[in-house]
């Protein structure tokens, strides 16, 4: 009987090298008896634990079939191959005991914090002072020099922990190699240890290993050549295989097992500790949590809590003390204090958050007394998981708060979780496809083609499809590899802001390195790592509306002394959800989609409740499970509430207590778990793997498993075999895009403010928005545009009255108007609006002046005129920039000189320049802006087209049902939902807005004017819904964005060429010696948002 | 005929190329052999024609044909926009060296205007057509309507104007409307041609078109109504100098970029001649004109060059030069024929040439000059010399040296080129050199780089020579073989070195080799391997000898 364990194995977390996930590599080893397995990757421990989750499947499974006492013999070691840049030959790092490990952990930190992201940058000396409590493994290189020299030094660093090791690789001289080593390992005192320097599990990987390598190295397998391996012997071979290679040395392969028993490591030894800094010292942390809620809690209901809510804070605190999670409330609690403290808004969100806790704590906004809890209903003392709480802050101000979490627990006790970046479909067939030489041209094709159908078998008539030939082995090789190469790790990004914070140090648990921003640090596990081992972890996450929220208050405070904060906004306002059932929702949180304005009218929110189904109905779950159509028939009491039912004996109302509240429905996440649970007896731990199938769906395809087990189950207790399908789909579809009750209900308190906002006061709503942006669904001109409907008065930027932001005055009549800022202005730059406000006391009279008293560079200037907002010194755009840019290039002087300069700027002859059009301002306005308040660009071409019969927006919407209609506009957002069956094009004209449909049938023909223009006619039929919902159905796209070209055109006689006389006379390209084309000539009007 | 150049008001022709890219690929598609159909059907195919590049990681539009520009792909566009609005694409990398190599084809063939041709950046070709178009019965016209035909039946597209300044013709060239009158300027007249074409035909910086456009001149006659000081001011002078050009106010000449001919002599067939001979006749003809005038001079020629145009377009050049200078007619001839022999491909007059001039680029005054003989003796150079003789008597095909190849298989480890090939590897071969992730590997060694060499034998059978073997199983070397019944006994035996079939070429699906290297006991070393290992397949595995050691 040989015994064996392979202690040099690398997983495909040892980028473009390992071939083999950790789990298969276990398996391997496993099935061929080997007594365990050594996980060493390059410079990293990212993989060890999934290959430690992997052993623990196996022991489960050892203990199925063979008792709950019995132990499986096989034993994992984790540790980390260095490859150290100093030419020394790699050693492998194997933790004796739980300071090694840290030892380890705080090397690898070392080294990554050393170089940039995604490096690890070690040194020899760096292990040698580091190497107490490591178990040593010397690889040789395929040449034995320096070896002489280098083991006595790594046996003085490590004495008597230090193995050299072989390999026998069929290499011609492995005997030779073998018995040289033996020497040079008994005359320095080093234990051989026989190790097969394993790349992969299995050696059907061979092609995929040499596929990597050729990724690796961006070379072609064809021209590889001797950077390939020569054989395929590089994977776990049996133990009798290795006894007989090693014949000539059987002691190297005893030797494993010696090594394996020096180690006492193990991963379930990292014990999670919470951070002391939230509790005050000498008090517990629960009777600390108990103590702050009820405090703040007796703060917020002046009155007296309510009954109801000292109910659910009693039940909620029982059960935070019996799961023991109180230091986890607190730790949020710190946070969130700190973010209050600077007045940065935040929110938390996740099935924790919906508690009455966390409302008393300040960080949910969701008032416990008017709203149902989630709390009791996820958290439970079955479920073993940790609480799961998000907050989200303002966008713009997140990074202080990271900072500062950061600062206060310090780098080596905090640090940013890692997300694992895998090979999807598109990138593994780009890079397979490069590496077996097909073109850039043809790997697209294929990618463009196979995107979405993984799993499956490619079809021939898919490759067909792509105008390949199927029958090319070339191609159905890169298809197959590029399937394998799927769901391999290519790189660890951070996590968008996942944080791990410990009482000790976290660098002597997992290395930390840098990321790719500054002043971020990241560990090297993954949120499942982190769950598999049990670590906490907070979720600072960043959120554009609670930036325009904060904006908004603050000026609601400042010019209405009205004083708001997320909690306090008053409830359940009627103006308020009058306002959305009219789908006025344009700037609204969550619900200013076209899909969500378009299903506004048909729910006709009136409660709370209403907004948190709005947000998640309109999403991938609900809609691929077929569940919307039903909930809004039984909403219009068209169809009755009924709840599915088991047969008997089960009880009948067992989903009656689960689908309530949306009607018998499913519609969010938890309900289709709790579905699972109650009528397909799911167990917890089942249900939990369902719910992380679903997170992972697109990785990993383990879905099936349960598909069958779920709806099977469900039909054997006498469920409807269709609607038990329709629930599984669902599932399937939250996998794409989850969204729970929890998560809703903190996004739909969200909702309900923007809209207060936007209801009561629409100025501050639109200046708060544009301060925000980049964020949202609308671009400036839409915002400006719904602002103005609504009756806000806007101003243009000027140099004498605009800040950066866009602020707010007070017009003739008081009431409040907006004014454009300067940050309006595509290309001006902060600071120089800031000089610019600092400098203007007693306001600019003049461009000297202005341009004197700024310094401000001839660009700045120029761009202030472009954007025509010198009108207040009485210069139009085009006399503007005539005169800026007369002004010579280098900076101004000081001003004693600027003097006898500007008299060096003396008379000239008067320019003959044309008055510039209306037209042509509008369009500079766009060019400059992205928006014009003069007039719509669409308003000079009226009468133009409405010799064509084209109707405008206004005259389409009121035409009745299957009306024939001719309307063009400009294009604001092109929409491929869902499965592409119909693309919704949103056109906007001086009147409104009309939205197109097209079927995808007639999309093809269509498909150059649908996807190229920017002024579009669009003819069709007008289909109006029962609410009102009104669209154009299209049957026919014709771009018309020469059009624009008009209105720029001072000679209307002058005719635009036709498209046939640009074949047989092509222009000129315009500025051939520039490679980019400068953006502000390209676009007489902004790119739309489109699909791809 | 012959003729010098004067000073005097200048004429220029601009030529500009809308679809370079295109145009080059379709013809180089056109001229491939009929047999590979797979070429031809694309060449039919109706996909537009897309050049791309990558800039900034994104694969852009850097050229298009026709039909792509008619269904709005232009230039700048990304291709997956491009792909998005017309999904059938034919798409191509843009080949800069390529299209440039292209645009000077059309130069050499501009040469039979004018011997004033230059080529801009931007694929725009100008003549200096000063004088020439006497030649032609319309003058210009008739100039314009050969040169733009003649392009025509090359299926090359091309847009022409003519004009006083270089400036002008290109503005016209690029900007001028389409007209089925040809666009030429008259004499003078060249401020009211240009006046309505946009401020672009400058050839400014986008930026400036914009601060024009802005200002409201939208034509190059709105600017030119402006101060010319008030638009120094603003744009810079540079706007102010083309402005000139352009308005024919000023005249850069071009300069040409082929060195102009001293003397030069050129005959026209009004009927292609199509025998390679009677263009010998003709070039002897040519060379006593041309040493006619040499000797008016006093002068002898050091530098000759007979230029071949042929009626399809093509050009050919024929150069000698001299020791000493030289003017003697048959002296002459004398050298032509001799480097027509030398050359590998000789003179092909195709459909035949129509014009043929002789030109003397360098002279000197013809007085007797100590000949002076290099007398370098480096190996190299004479290793050439040899390569360079033996290919001209063989031909290049028949000339060959071996070029290692990177690779782990035996049999592919080297490769025959030609020898007259460059030293470098073959293309192909190399790691890309951009890659820092690659640790030097310059050129594919006989050694593979930072490994220890394995021993492989000076000659390798092939094929391997099948042999009778008993060996240790499983991966033993063998006790003994048979090989042409001759049966050698092993007394010393290393390996096994395994190598993999190269999974990637479809025909090679063989089992792993095993190789050993052994030596029997008369002390004869070999090199043999076994196809197979034992119990995988079910036939046992097969015993090959596949070379000799020394």
């Amino acid at each position: 009987m040989h015994t064996y364990a392979e202690l040099a194995t690398t997983s495909n977390f040892s980028f473009l090298r390992g071939a083999s996930h950790a789990a298969d590599l276990v398996g391997q080893a496993l099935e061929l008896g080997h007594a365990g397995i050594g996980i060493a990757d390059r410079n990293t421990v990212a993989g060890v634990v999934r290959a430690y989750a992997a052993v623990e499947k196996g022991k489960e499974a050892y203990q199925k079939l063979h008792g709950p006492t019995a132990t499986l013999p096989f034993k994992l070691a984790v540790g980390a191959r260095l490859v150290l840049a100093d030419g020394t030959p790699d050693i492998l790092a194997y933790p004796e005991d739980r300071a090694g490990w840290g030892r380890l952990c705080r090397l690898l930190t070392e080294g990554k914090l050393r170089a940039g992201k995604g490096e690890c940058l070690l040194h020899l000396d760096d292990l040698l002072g580091h190497a107490q409590g490591l178990l040593l493994v010397l690889m040789p290189r395929r040449s034995l020099d320096g070896l002489d020299a280098l083991l006595p030094r790594l046996q003085e660093a490590a004495p008597g922990a230090l193995w050299l090791a072989a390999a026998m690789h069929h290499r011609g001289d492995d005997r030779r190699r073998l018995a040289g080593l033996k020497s040079l390992a008994e005359h320095h005192g080093v234990p051989l240890l026989a190790v097969n320097d394993v790349l992969y599990h299995h050696p059907s990987q061979r092609p995929l290993q040499d596929v990597m390598t050729c990724i690796r190295e961006g070379v072609t397998v064809t021209s590889a050549g001797r950077l390939l391996e020569a054989n395929a012997e590089r994977h776990l071979k049996t133990p009798q295989e290795m006894a007989r290679l090693f014949r000539d040395a059987p002691e190297a392969v005893a030797e494993t097992l010696h090594f394996l028993d020096r180690i006492s490591f193990s991963l379930d030894q990292l014990r999670y500790e919470y951070p002391d800094e939230p509790v005050p010292p000498g008090r517990t942390a629960q009777d600390w949590l108990e103590e702050l809620t009820w405090r703040r809690a007796n703060l917020i209901y002046t009155k007296g809590i309510p009954d109801k809510v000292q109910r659910s804070l009693k039940d909620e605190l029982a059960l935070i003390g019996r799961l023991d999670y109180a230091r986890y409330f607190l730790t949020i609690h710190d946070i969130v204090r700190h973010a209050d403290d600077q007045g940065i808004l935040c929110q938390g969100r996740g099935s924790a958050a919906n508690s009455a806790v966390c409302f008393a704590l300040g960080i949910t906004s969701v008032d416990p007394d008017q709203h149902e809890l989630l709390f009791s209903r996820f958290i439970s003392a079955e479920r073993k998981e940790p609480p799961d709480i998000d907050v989200d802050f303002e966008h713009e101000r997140r990074e202080e708060v990271i900072q500062w979490v950061y600062e206060r627990y310090g780098r080596h006790r905090a640090g940013i979780a890692a997300t694992v970046i895998s090979y999807r479909p598109r990138s593994a067939i780009r890079e397979v496809g490069k590496a077996l030489g097909l073109t850039e041209d043809v790997t697209a094709r294929l990618a463009d083609t196979v995107w979405g159908s993984w799993g499956t078998e490619l079809a021939d008539t898919q490759v067909r499809e792509a105008g390949l030939d199927p029958d090319n082995p070339t191609i159905r090789r890169a298809v197959d590899l590029a399937g394998q190469l799927m769901g391999f790790p290519r790189h660890l990004s951070q996590h968008v802001g996942g944080f791990v914070l410990t009482r000790g140090r976290l660098d002597e648990l997992v290395p930390i390195g840098n990321a790719a921003m500054d002043d971020r640090t990241f560990i090297e596990w993954d949120k499942d790592d982190i769950d598999t081992l049990g670590l906490m972890k907070v979720d600072v996450l960043a959120l554009g509306m609670l930036t325009c929220l904060r904006k908004g208050l603050s000026l609601l405070r400042e010019h209405c002394g009205i004083e708001h904060n997320l909690a306090s906004v008053p409830s359940e306002d009627p103006a308020v959800y009058e306002m959305l059932q009219k789908s006025d929702s344009i700037g609204v949180f969550q619900v200013e989609s076209r899909a969500q304005i378009n299903m506004l009218p048909r729910l006709k929110p009136k409660e709370f409740y209403d907004l948190v189904i709005q947000v998640a109905i309109v999403r991938p779950g609900p809609i691929q499970g077929d569940m919307v159509h039903p909930y809004l028939r039984r909403r219009s009491c068209v169809e009755e509430v009924t709840y599915p039912s088991p047969a008997p004996p089960h009880d009948p109302d067992e989903l009656r207590h689960v689908l309530k509240r949306t009607l018998g429905v499913p519609l969010f996440q938890e309900q289709a778990m709790k579905i699972a649970m109650v009528a397909a007896e799911f167990t917890p731990e089942e249900a939990n793997g369902l719910r992380r199938a679903m997170a992972t769906f697109r990785h990993l395809g383990n879905m099936h498993l349960y598909e069958d087990k779920m709806i099977e189950g469900m039909v054997r207790r006498g469920y409807d075999r269709d609607f038990a399908q329709r629930c599984f789909d669902q599932i399937k579809g939250f996998g794409e895009y989850g969204f729970p009750e929890s998560h809703a209900s903190a996004f739909a308190r969200l909702v309900y403010i923007s809209a207060w906002i936007k209801c009561h006061h629409p100025t501050i709503f639109a200046c708060a928005l544009l301060n925000s942006q980049p964020m949202g669904f609308y671009a400036p001109a839409q915002i400006v545009r719904d602002a103005r409907e609504h009756g806000v008065t806007v101003y243009p930027a000027d140099i004498n009255t605009s800040q950066w932001d866009n602020t707010l005055e007070r017009d003739e009549t008081g009431a409040l108007a907006l004014r454009l800022g300067l940050r309006q202005i595509d290309g001006f730059r902060e600071n120089w609006a800031n000089t610019l406000c600092t400098q203007r006391v007693g306001g600019y009279d003049s461009i000297e002046t202005l341009w004197q008293r700024t310094g401000l560079p001839k660009q700045a200037l120029k761009l202030l005129a472009d954007a025509d907002a010198l009108r207040s010194i009485g210069l139009d755009r085009r006399t503007a920039l005539w005169a800026v840019r007369r002004l010579p290039d280098a900076e101004p002087l000081p001003l004693f000189v600027a003097a006898a300069q500007a008299a060096e700027l003396g008379p000239e002859p008067a320019a003959d320049l044309a008055p510039m059009q209306l037209s042509e301002h509008v369009v500079a306005d766009y060019q400059t802006t992205r928006l014009s308040l003069k007039a719509h660009p669409m308003a000079f071409l009226r009468d133009h087209f409405r010799r064509e019969g084209v109707k405008s927006a206004a005259e389409v919407a009121a035409l009745r049902d299957g009306a024939f209609a001719k309307m063009a506009g400009v294009v604001l957002v092109r929409q491929r939902p869902g499965k592409g069956n119909a693309i919704f094009m949103t056109l906007e004209d001086e009147t409104g807005i009309t939205n197109a449909v097209i079927w995808a049938r007639r999309f093809e023909r269509f498909r150059r004017a649908v996807m190229g223009s920017r002024l579009v006619l669009v003819e069709g039929r007008v289909q109006k819904s029962p609410e009102g919902v009104i669209h154009l159905m299209a049957f026919g796209v014709y771009d018309r964005s020469s059009e624009l070209e008009r209105l720029s055109e001072a000679h209307s006689a002058r005719l635009v060429l036709s498209p046939a006389d640009h074949i047989k006379h092509p222009l000129y390209p315009r500025h051939a010696t520039q490679k980019r084309d400068h953006p502000r000539n390209v676009r007489v009007l902004p790119k739309s948002r489109d699909f791809h | 005929m012959s003729c010098a150049f004067s000073a005097r008001s200048r004429r220029y022709l601009a030529l500009w190329l809308p679809y370079l890219q295109a145009d080059r690929v379709r013809r180089q598609e056109r001229g491939l052999p009929a047999r590979d159909n797979k070429a031809k059907s694309k060449v039919q195919s109706p996909a537009p024609l897309v050049f791309v590049e990558k800039v900034k990681s994104a694969l852009r539009l850097v050229a298009v044909d026709g039909q792509a520009r008619g269904l709005g792909l232009n230039p700048g566009l990304t291709l997956a926009d491009a792909r998005a609005r017309v999904p059938k694409l034919r798409v191509l990398e843009a080949d800069p060296a390529a299209d440039a190599r292209f645009l000077e084809r059309i130069a050499d063939f501009c040469d039979r205007y004018t011997p004033l041709v230059t080529i801009e950046t931007t694929g725009i070709v100008i003549l200096d057509i000063t004088g020439c178009d006497h030649l032609f019965p319309d003058g210009e016209v008739g100039l314009y309507t050969d040169i733009i035909g003649r392009l025509d039946r090359m299926d090359i597209g091309a847009c022409a104007a003519i004009a006083d300044t270089p400036d002008g013709a290109r503005a016209l060239a690029c900007f001028g409307r389409h007209q089925t009158a040809p666009r030429i300027s008259k004499s003078g007249r060249q401020a009211r041609a240009v006046s309505d074409l946009p401020p672009a035909a400058l050839g400014i910086p986008s930026e400036t078109v914009i601060s024009l456009f802005r200002a409201g001149l939208k034509t190059i006659g709105d600017v030119a109504k402006q101060p010319r000081a008030a638009l120094a001011a603003r744009f810079g002078g540079d706007l102010v100098a083309r402005l000139a050009r352009t308005l024919g106010e000023e005249d850069i000449r071009i300069s040409p970029r082929r060195p102009l001919p001293i003397v030069m002599a050129e005959q026209i067939f009004a009927e292609p001649i199509t025998s390679a001979d009677y263009a010998l006749v003709i070039l002897g003809e040519l060379a006593s004109r041309a040493s006619h005038i040499l000797e008016e001079r006093g002068e002898g020629g050091r530098c000759f060059e007979a230029t071949f145009h042929r009626s399809d377009g093509r050009v050919q050049w024929l150069a000698v030069q001299t020791g000493h200078p030289l003017r003697d007619p048959r002296a002459l001839m004398r050298l032509f024929r001799e480097r027509l022999d030398a050359l590998a491909d000789p003179l092909d007059p195709g459909f035949g040439f129509d014009l043929m001039r002789l030109s003397v680029l360098t002279s000197e005054p013809l007085t007797l000059a100590q000949s002076s003989l290099d007398a370098r003796t480096v190996a190299d150079d004479e290793m050439i010399a040899l390569v360079d003789r033996l290919n001209a008597r063989f031909g290049a095909r028949d000339v060959t040296r071996f070029v290692p190849v990177d690779t782990h298989n035996p049999e592919r480890a080297e490769r025959m080129v030609a020898a007259i090939a460059s030293n470098k590897s073959p293309a192909g071969l190399q790691p890309k050199a951009n890659t820092n992730k690659t640790k030097g590997q310059p050129s594919p060694s006989w050694l593979p780089s930072g490994q220890e060499a394995l021993p492989r034998p000076i000659h390798l059978f092939e094929p391997p020579q099948p042999i009778k073997t008993t060996a240790e199983v499983p991966d033993g070397p063998p006790f003994q073989f048979t090989w042409r019944k001759a049966n050698h006994r092993i007394v010393r035996a290393e390996g096994p070195e395994r190598i993999a079939a190269e999974w990637w070429r479809s025909t090679d699906d063989k089992p792993p080799r095993d190789y050993y290297r052994i030596e029997d006991d008369s002390g004869r070393r070999f090199w043999v391997f076994r196809e197979g290992l034992f119990g995988e397949a079910d036939q046992p595995p097969r015993w090959f000898l596949h070379g000799l050691f020394p």
